[in-house]
């Protein structure tokens, strides 16, 4: 197994799916600071500050969150890439089982999602600490944050990566996965949350949310319930795990021809 | 001389579609086994049967008893060559083959040492999407290399190279099988193989022709397989040919082509009727038209009589010996 998850750092490596995703992480993240920044410069109103609450630190540290679709993204190709480009012969001949295959993408996935949200939170960190300090704010304020929001954050990004490769192993279309997945965190969930109400803290965004509560407290932009933390943790795991194995089995009957 | 592959009533069916039926037969350590058929007859089908990429709806396929999913580090056992587009791109050759290092547990060294020997050292570094046909098919053979394995599988290798790497190839196979590896090579060609073969294995439309020694299937060829027969009296001789149980056509103004005939038989025959002759040409088969008779003429519903109706054995009357 461990033969097989270095080869698998190695085949995601030697492409440009690592590279362009974690540019896109960098490029959001900036992005996201030059927000928040930029929506505090209010002329019009007076009583703007930087932010300095803890919520407000909290808040800039994690802005990053919702990046945990690359990390979904980057479990999906890791898997579709195979068959696009038809590699999974040379894969499955040098790691026949299938749930190994899956396996090691799983524990890779998880390696390289945890990467990039520590990319994103080093940016959040970096970005917004040395502006926070140009501008009369704390950076040593914002560093206090650090074990509250980090191992929430990372989880979550580990958890979406482990969904992402579960997903690729079911929809081994690389275009159908994309598309589906996209489609069900931008439009689908939203739908179906907002006519069950009681639906959010079961979906996948819910889920990720309680589990992102890990050590930051209950925090929570809506007036959504959600579960604690490390059940929404376990709920996201399953996911991922559940439709690995579906993957997995789905596999192991598809004949590669 | 033992088996280093055991195919035993091997089937697969793509829902009512049989791609293989029933197939058996072995490859030999220390030998070069031709799996030959002409294109869609399941050659394909079969070698991924046996390394676990199709699955199997009957029989077994075995390396020394072990499944090729059962087999610990594949790689260092069988080594496969399948298609020429199975690369990624952008990944460069030498990354490509770390990978396949990193999962079967090879030494990094070995890397350098198969493009070396497929002669890819030059472009170790470049990215594959930049390879000609020809040095994908090296490329795949450093692959199959990597593991030093003792099983070799080769599909169609020859596609894609040119004459100078068709005649490496040949001496390249010829070696593996020197050092006592068993080789099961593919090809819809059988001239491509009749240098580099030692054994072959037929099949067609999924079933087997014919499991046997290249040396026995070459004394079938070069057999008679007609005479071709040039006259000013070409209607008188059809006239005689037609009172003897013989095929003949007509392929010419004054030309007739005799299926199966001998010019043991037909000097004489000519002789006795005084038929004047400008040209007599003892037509005989190569390895090839033997190939294709038994492939193309093939009746899958009863294997092994092989033969078909246009060229039925010639069968001289008796009064004419």
């Amino acid at each position: 197994m461990t033969a097989a998850i270095r080869s698998e750092l190695l085949k995601i490596r030697t492409t440009a799916v690592p590279w362009v995703l974690a540019a896109i992480a960098v490029l959001i993240e900036g992005l996201l600071l030059l927000v928040i920044f930029l929506s505090r410069d209010n002329p019009f109103d007076s009583g703007y500050t930087v932010p300095h609450t803890t919520q407000q630190l909290r808040n800039l540290l994690g802005s990053g969150f919702e990046g945990y679709l690359l990390a979904l993204l980057l479990g999906v190709l890791m898997v579709t890439t195979e068959f696009r480009h038809k590699t999974v012969t040379t894969s499955y001949l040098t790691t026949p089982r299938r749930v190994e295959f899956v396996g090691a993408k799983i524990i890779s996935g998880a390696i390289l999602g945890a990467l990039l949200a520590v990319l994103m939170l080093v940016v959040a960190l970096v970005g917004g600490g040395l502006t926070l300090s140009a501008r009369g704010g704390s950076f040593s304020g914002l560093v206090h944050q650090i074990p509250a929001v980090v191992p929430g954050f990372v989880l979550v990004f580990v958890l979406f990566a482990i969904l992402g490769v579960g997903v690729g192993s079911i929809i081994t279309n690389q275009v159908a996965a994309i598309i589906i997945c996209l489609g069900w965190f931008i439009i689908l969930e939203g739908i179906l949350t907002s006519l069950v109400n009681a639906a959010y803290k079961w979906v996948p965004t819910g889920a990720a949310q309680a589990a992102s509560n890990l050590t930051r407290g209950n925090h929570n932009g809506n007036d959504f319930t959600l579960f604690s933390w490390w059940q929404g943790a376990l709920l996201m795991l399953a996911y991922g795990l559940v439709f690995a194995a579906i993957g997995s089995f789905l596999l192991s009957k598809r004949d590669i021809t | 001389m033992t088996s280093a592959i055991e195919v035993h009533g091997l089937g697969k069916h793509f829902g009512a579609v049989v791609a293989v039926d029933d197939l058996s037969f072995e490859v030999a350590e220390g030998r070069v086994t031709g799996f030959l058929g002409p294109n869609g007859s399941g050659k394909t089908t079969t070698l991924r049967m046996l390394l676990g990429l199709v699955s199997i709806t009957a029989g077994t396929a075995t390396f020394g008893g072990r499944r090729y999913v059962d087999l610990p580090h594949p790689v260092r056992h069988v080594g496969a060559a399948l298609e020429a587009t199975s690369f990624h791109p952008s990944r460069r050759a030498e990354d490509h083959l770390r990978t396949v290092a990193l999962a079967g547990g090879i030494p990094r060294s070995r890397v350098h040492e198969v493009l070396e020997l497929v002669g890819l050292t030059d472009v170790a570094r470049r990215r594959v999407g930049k390879f000609s046909l020809g040095m994908r098919q090296r490329l795949q053979l450093a692959t199959a290399l990597l593991g030093e394995p003792e099983i070799l599988i080769l599909d169609e290798p020859a596609n894609g190279l040119d004459p100078q790497g068709i005649q490496w190839l040949r001496t390249f196979i010829r070696r593996q099988a020197a050092d006592g590896h068993a080789v099961l090579v593919s090809s819809h060609l059988l001239s491509e193989m009749e240098e580099t073969v030692d054994d072959v294995v037929i099949i067609s439309q999924g079933r087997l022709v014919l499991q046997t020694t290249l040396a026995e299937l070459s004394s079938k060829a070069g057999t008679s397989t007609g005479m071709r027969i040039r006259t000013p009296e070409i209607n008188r001789l059809a006239t005689v040919l037609n009172a003897v149980p013989v095929y003949w056509r007509q392929v010419g103004p004054d030309t007739l082509v005799i299926d199966g005939a001998t010019p043991e038989w037909f000097g004489p025959f000519a002789a006795q009727h005084q038929i004047v002759l400008y040209e007599l040409v003892h037509e005989r088969g190569s390895l090839e038209d033997v190939f294709l008779d038994l492939t193309q003429g093939f009746d899958a519903a009863h294997p092994l009589e092989g033969g078909s109706g246009q060229s039925a054995p010639f069968q001289a009357p008796e009064d004419a010996r």
